[in-house]
């Protein structure tokens, strides 16, 4: 078996599972921000209403909003945090940071759990080895919160395999994007994606978190890298750290091998109005842009804070840019200071924020008027999601964005 | 006759006219219009009027400090029309969403001077006496007016002296002494006076302080407030890189003439603290110490200085917050940002678990920081009227830095003095 359909099979009390089956599993971890838990908490209230037996599986992270704008924004997270408290939910309040980076950072997600949550980008969980999915609210008012499970039917498996080196200069983010064009959005419908080949097992936990992070717009039910070295030592740092083996799948046949040479490729930008709308960033050199940020699913990591110092470096955001900066989580950025970051991208001329999603839907930040551009390390660059529908949001490595932020346009100058 | 108040030197350097009294109406040309994010009021109407020119460009100073940055599309629209504006006119004095709050951005910069005369859409703008300049604030037609015609008529003031004397005890600051002034006057106590704050106490604070005198004087209804120029405004304004040989402060004669003279001994004083829902509502921090907080803000143009933030991080220090209670820190600029980023305060803040947002207005002008039904802020700012922070069920308390914090850290509202003597809690 897959290791998709290992875990299926585990969680579900069978000794195997094919694709197509559907069964019933028990789910290890529900994941809500501050929207969708509101949603789920309110159909739970009015049409199920009973205590949930587990709540310590439960997670709640403020990030979308980390600091209210309006009395009724107030009022959803005073709604959320009374029930969270009540039901016994853990809850990371505002400023904790990313839901996916909170709940992995604090010991939440090991490898081989079923984590499911109602943000789309649920499944870059399988980072770590889980299968993580993304189901709808009302699942998780309706099975998850009362009885601890959910249904499943059982995707086929389809193997990703990456080859070769990138050019210097061009980051797992720029293959990641990159590649949701080669394979296509929406041409894996429901299906698991395993990620492989020597590429991706050679990067670090947190570059590989771009890949299964983009297989939401591959239509994809899932995506994991199998468990190595990597992850294990990733796990075993962890709260609570991981002493077990993890499950991994046995090299079954996949549905689908999709082989990828990556050598040779250059820096990407998803152009709007979608994420698969991708090109080499020469193509879109010179657009201009007033916004910049590194945050959201996508960036908000160390490394992306640590890229931008270096492209920055003698330079300055240029006078027309503002330039966001959200770090990931707390913890990044207590490090961030700690390493001086902070204080080199400030005098830079960019702007910190609360860990948080930042401008992701522009629910307490970057919204942008008719006509202008952002450019960042969202997840998302569709018309509309950040205020005006006239205006645009490319997608980019940290190094593009903080090289575009100097420039005032979209460039590549300024990668090392 | 007597001799002449700062108000009435001011206004007759501003004025071009002599031996101006009290109650006399005149025209005065201000030295700097600041106006704020909703700048694009006063360009609506420019626009609607027709105008293409301004009197003098580079007296036109925005900044985009409210709702920064933009949290929907009409704000970013708005924030977007402002941009244009000053690129079409020549603005130069133009600092974006990244730069802070608007007096603290000008002062910082250099662009306000001991005894200019600074109009601005900002009711707090009486803080610019605080480098001895006459600031009062004025509505978005006075300001789009004085863009065109380079002149604002104004009723010269009567003056006020608050002399205040004393050292004051462990756990009072600043901001305590205004409360307690504020409190002992009224919210109209100074109805359209000058208040010239004097006395020993008063000369030996710092800059950032006289800020917050300054500042807070707009709660008792001041036209304009004023601290004298001294080696230590110098010091800052050199600082904000300004010459010595380029400043001409003005000060008031021994012999001129004040309506009332407001006398204040601040070695008794305590913590005060201002209750929902009037700044002038104040007792001390006795009478509601335990009051539960949801959230404590460390923000505003009052007190999210450099100074302010060093205050708050020395009570905080090996501290942390108490489960259950937000701690939002706002610095007033990117310039504190810096420095509190440099110096570890920023770290400490950090540590002890507050959460740290861009510079600007923040929680104090509606940007973040609302409340829902039933909730209560502890905060730093100069307002607590009923629904500024959100809910109209919801409830605003005024402190210092040293009070939020310690408060922050309790939970409840907190004399800072219980944690300052006890140090580090175990």
């Amino acid at each position: 078996m897959n290791l998709v359909e290992k875990i299926l099979a585990r969680a579900s009390g069978r000794d195997s599972v094919e694709p197509g089956e559907i069964v019933i599993a028990t789910v290890d971890r529900l994941i809500m921000h501050d929207l969708s838990g509101y949603l789920t908490s309110q159909v739970y209230e009015q049409q199920v209403g009973k205590p949930i037996p587990h709540p310590e599986n439960v997670i709640m992270v403020f990030d979308h909003q980390f600091s209210p704008p309006t009395e009724r924004q107030a009022t959803i997270l005073e709604h959320n945090r009374t029930w969270a408290r009540n039901k016994g939910i853990n809850l990371f309040d505002c400023g904790s940071g990313n839901l996916h980076h909170v709940v992995v950072r604090r010991g939440f997600v090991k490898p081989g759990m079923i984590v499911v949550g109602s943000d789309s980008h649920t499944p870059v969980h399988g980072t770590l080895g889980a299968l993580a999915v993304a189901l709808g609210n009302d699942s998780h008012a309706g099975t998850v919160l009362p009885y601890g499970k959910a249904w499943f039917k059982v995707p086929e498996t389809v193997r990703v395999e990456l080859h070769g080196t990138p050019r210097e200069g061009t980051t797992p983010r720029d293959v990641a994007l990159w590649l949701t064009a080669e394979i296509g959005e929406g041409a894996l419908n429901y299906q698991a994606i395993e990620f492989t080949g020597p590429y991706v097992k050679g990067l670090g936990f947190w570059d590989r978190w771009l890949f299964p992070l983009l297989c939401v717009d591959l239509g994809a039910k899932c995506a994991y890298l199998e468990p190595d070295e990597v992850t294990e030592s990733f796990a075993r740092a962890l709260p609570g750290g991981y002493d077990a083996q993890p499950l991994r799948g046995d090299g079954s046949d996949a549905a689908q091998v999709l082989r990828y040479d990556v050598g040779q490729l250059g820096p990407q930008v998803a152009r709007p109005p979608t994420v698969g709308n991708v090109a080499a960033v020469e193509e879109v050199a010179g657009t201009p842009v007033q916004w910049a940020e590194l945050g959201g699913h996508g960036g908000g990591r160390l490394a992306d804070f640590r890229a931008a110092a270096a492209v920055l470096a003698g330079k300055r955001v240029h006078p027309r840019v503002k330039f966001n900066l959200v770090p990931s989580s707390r913890e990044v950025f207590a490090e961030a200071v700690r390493e001086g970051l902070v204080l080199t991208l400030h005098e830079a001329g960019a702007t910190w924020f609360p860990p948080s999603t930042g401008s992701n839907q522009a629910i307490n930040m970057g919204a942008l008027a008719e006509g202008e551009a952002m450019i960042s390390t969202h997840a998302r660059n569709f018309p509309g999601r950040n205020g005006s529908p006239e205006a645009s949001m490319y997608l980019a490595s940290a190094s593009t964005v903080a090289a575009s932020a100097a420039a005032g346009v979209i460039t590549q100058e300024g990668h090392r | 006759m007597s001799g002449k108040t700062f108000a009435q030197k001011a206004i007759e350097r501003a004025s071009g006219e002599h031996d101006l009294t009290p109650g006399q109406i005149v025209d005065a040309y201000p030295d700097l219009y600041m106006s704020h994010t909703a700048s694009w009021r006063c360009i609506r109407t420019l626009e609607k009027m027709g105008v293409t020119r301004l009197y003098d460009v580079d007296r036109v100073a925005m900044v985009m400090d409210h709702i920064s940055p933009a949290m929907d599309a009409k704000t970013a629209a708005d924030h977007q029309l402002c941009r244009a504006f000053a690129d079409r006119m020549g603005v130069r004095t133009f600092y974006d969403v990244n730069a802070g709050i608007a007096h603290i951005v000008l002062m910082e910069h250099g662009h306000i001077k001991p005894g200019e005369f600074i109009i601005g859409t900002d009711s707090h703008s009486t803080i610019y006496g605080a480098l001895g300049a006459f600031g009062t604030g004025v509505g978005f037609s006075e300001i789009t007016a004085a863009w065109v015609t380079g002149k604002l008529w104004l009723k010269v003031p009567e003056s006020v002296r608050i002399e205040i004397t004393g050292e004051l005890p462990v756990g009072t600051y600043a901001k305590d002494v205004m409360l307690k002034l504020v409190g002992d006057l009224g919210a109209d106590g100074l109805t359209y006076d000058s208040a010239e704050f004097t006395g020993s106490y008063v000369d030996g604070t710092s800059v950032s302080e006289r800020m917050t005198f300054c500042n807070l004087a707009m709660e008792m209804g001041a036209k304009n407030a004023y601290v004298a120029p001294d080696a230590k405004t110098t010091a800052y304004l050199v600082e904000a890189g300004l010459r010595p040989e380029d400043l001409r402060p003005l000060r008031p004669d021994p012999d001129a003439h004040y309506r009332d003279v407001v006398r204040l001994d601040g070695s008794a004083l305590t913590a005060q603290i201002a209750v929902p829902h009037q700044v002038d509502n104040v007792v001390g921090v006795g009478e509601v110490a335990g009051t539960k907080l949801n959230q404590v803000f460390i923000g505003s143009c009052a007190n999210a200085k450099y100074d302010d933030l060093v205050i708050a991080a020395d009570v905080l220090k090996g501290n942390t917050v108490a489960a259950g209670t937000r701690l939002v820190v706002t610095p007033a600029s990117a310039a504190v940002m810096a420095r509190a980023s440099a110096s570890g305060v920023l770290s400490t803040l950090i540590g002890a678990g507050a959460m740290i947002t861009n510079p600007g207005c923040g929680a104090c002008a509606g940007n973040g920081g609302a409340m829902a039904d039933g909730e209560a802020t502890l905060s730093t700012a100069n307002r607590n009227f009923q629904g500024r922070m959100g809910s109209y069920q919801s409830s605003i308390y005024l402190g210092s830095p040293a009070t939020a914090a310690a408060s922050a850290i309790r939970g409840v509202i907190t004399d800072p003095r219980e944690v300052l003597e006890s140090g580090v809690s175990a």
